[in-house]
């Protein structure tokens, strides 16, 4: 094993829920800094295999390894960005009140909150609007509250369940090029589970794919791509940079295959 | 205002000011042909005011209100505190399920006998009943709101490392906050006509007992003049609980 291996290491991971296997065993392994994408069809776990590296679900097989510890329990060096904002945010608590739950947890003085609330609000754009209340923002700006949130954690990972499927066109690809940005400026690690073949290829330095149903003994991850398309990426030259064309036309393939 | 805005303000004092006229019309005339038995809505107004200068009123209406307050309180915290126990714990529920069924379903009257001999005619016998009858709602309420509270912040709590008393206090309380109150305002008009139906039945205080008194004393001004009055007194308290809650409501970031 090399010295990236012992960052995140997915060692034969699966996971039955009521007598159902979600997972079939899956291995793989994520270096610090990398940008994983996750994708595959609906009820092919990806969104599990997430809960299962955060510790919101424990593997009913095999196991997941953080710098060589075996993962049982969420950690606050493992920020998770649920997909359901709306339901992610206390509706009582103002953004700054939602991203100060973080450094309450975490046991900050409440002197030293003000500044880092601030400094990961004005990360995510959100300066302006900390005085609000979560239905008073849009569902962009209300999933920007939720990764600023996770920022404040000072995560070293960041585990994202498709956080801007919900969004629209405009809103996912500002907030796309916003979260490499950031990822490029911070260095975390993120794991990022999405539907969207295009978004993980624009994203991701490796997209992983996974196959619902891989039938007994086959493992759920069907495919792994590595995506060396300079950064940093721009919606317009990027997507018609050629290796973006032909991983595109590769993975609809894959995909399209997969459900004959 | 405008005209329209008057009528649209007086439409609903129509049916009350018909009933009260036609009862004061029926009231007249049963006293002439010599019945004690009914005294019109204007003698009742007349005792009322009574009532009210010589300070009987207010002595009775703040004992039950008191009485009934305090009582609140007791069953409310005892059944806010159970009802969060029981909706987190899920072994806690089983395990309380069945004297809960069992209990909740008695009368809260029926304990007027057990409470005289336990504490003897007096305050300490309402505010017993009164918590009895009050915890029960509050216990079942906070339970179900506690057991509603929406999953995914239960994960955020966990993923962010809340420890179980952050979590009780800046996730669990909050979450339940609009439906707490919901609990308190039927807690609230529960304890008042728990507390009256005590005074009426065994209590000599409050406005039950003074109601009971003028009804004895074959005085059926001042009875009507006390049965108005709990009546106003219920809706001024149901008002108030109502405007607490929208004011809290939107303070919880709660948008109508």
């Amino acid at each position: 094993m090399n010295a990236a291996a012992d960052f995140l290491h997915f060692d034969g991971v699966a996971i039955r829920l009521g007598g159902r296997e979600i997972l079939s065993p899956t291995s793989f392994d994520v270096a610090r800094g990398e940008f994983v994408c996750i994708v595959g069809p609906s009820g092919c776990g990806k969104t599990t295999l997430l809960r299962a590296a955060s510790g919101l679900v424990t593997a009913s097989a095999g196991e997941v390894r953080r710098n060589g510890v075996k993962m049982t329990e969420p950690s606050r060096e493992v920020a998770f960005v649920f997909q359901d904002y709306g339901r992610a945010l206390l509706p009582w608590r103002t953004v700054e009140g939602n991203v100060s739950l973080a450094l309450e947890a975490a046991g900050v003085p409440a002197s030293e909150r003000a500044p880092r609330i601030a400094d990961v609000l004005g990360k995510v754009g959100l300066g302006k609007h900390a005085q609000k209340f979560p239905v008073q923002l849009s569902g962009g700006m209300q999933q920007r509250a939720q990764i600023a949130r996770c920022l404040a954690q000072k995560p070293e990972l960041m585990m994202m369940d498709e956080p801007f499927g919900a969004l629209d066109a405009l809103t996912r690809q500002s907030l796309q090029d916003e979260l490499a940005r950031l990822v490029r400026e911070t260095g975390l690690t993120v794991l990022f589970v999405t539907h969207d073949l295009e978004e993980a290829i624009y994203l991701g330095d490796r997209v992983i794919a996974l196959q619902a149903n891989p039938g007994p003994g086959r493992p759920s991850l069907a495919r792994m791509i590595d995506v060396k398309i300079p950064r940093p990426r721009d919606q317009l030259t990027t997507k018609e940079h050629p290796e973006y064309l032909q991983l595109r036309r590769e993975l609809f393939a894959f995909i399209e295959q997969g459900h004959d | 205002m405008t005209e329209r805005g008057f009528f649209r303000w007086l439409r609903p004092w129509i049916f009350p000011a018909v009933l009260v006229a036609a009862f004061e019309w029926y009231a007249r005339r049963a006293s002439a042909l010599g019945s004690d038995a009914l005294a019109p809505p204007s003698a009742a107004a007349k005792a009322f005011i009574g009532a009210a200068l010589d300070g009987s009123l207010w002595q009775a209406t703040g004992f039950t209100l008191g009485t009934a307050a305090l009582g609140l309180l007791l069953g409310a915290v005892l059944g806010i505190a159970l009802g969060l126990v029981l909706g987190l714990s899920r072994r806690a529920a089983q395990l309380g399920s069945l004297s809960v069924e069992v209990l909740r379903p008695v009368p809260s009257v029926a304990l007027i006998p057990l409470a005289m001999l336990t504490f003897g005619f007096g305050v300490r016998m309402e505010l017993a009943i009164v918590a009895f009858a009050t915890f029960w709602p509050l216990l079942v309420l906070v339970q179900s709101a506690v057991q509603q509270i929406e999953p995914r912040l239960l994960e955020v709590s966990r993923v962010l490392g809340l420890s179980a008393r952050e979590r009780a206090f800046k996730i669990v309380l909050p979450a339940i906050v609009p439906r707490l109150f919901v609990a308190l305002r039927l807690g609230v008009a529960v304890a008042l006509v728990v507390a009256v139906t005590v005074e009426i039945a065994a209590n000599p205080n409050g406005m039950g007992y003074a109601m009971m008194i003028a009804q004895q004393s074959f005085d059926p001004a001042l009875m009507l003049a006390w049965l108005g009055w709990i009546g106003v007194v219920g809706f001024a308290v149901n008002a108030g609980m109502l405007l607490l809650q929208r004011v809290v409501a939107r303070r919880m970031g709660v948008q109508p």
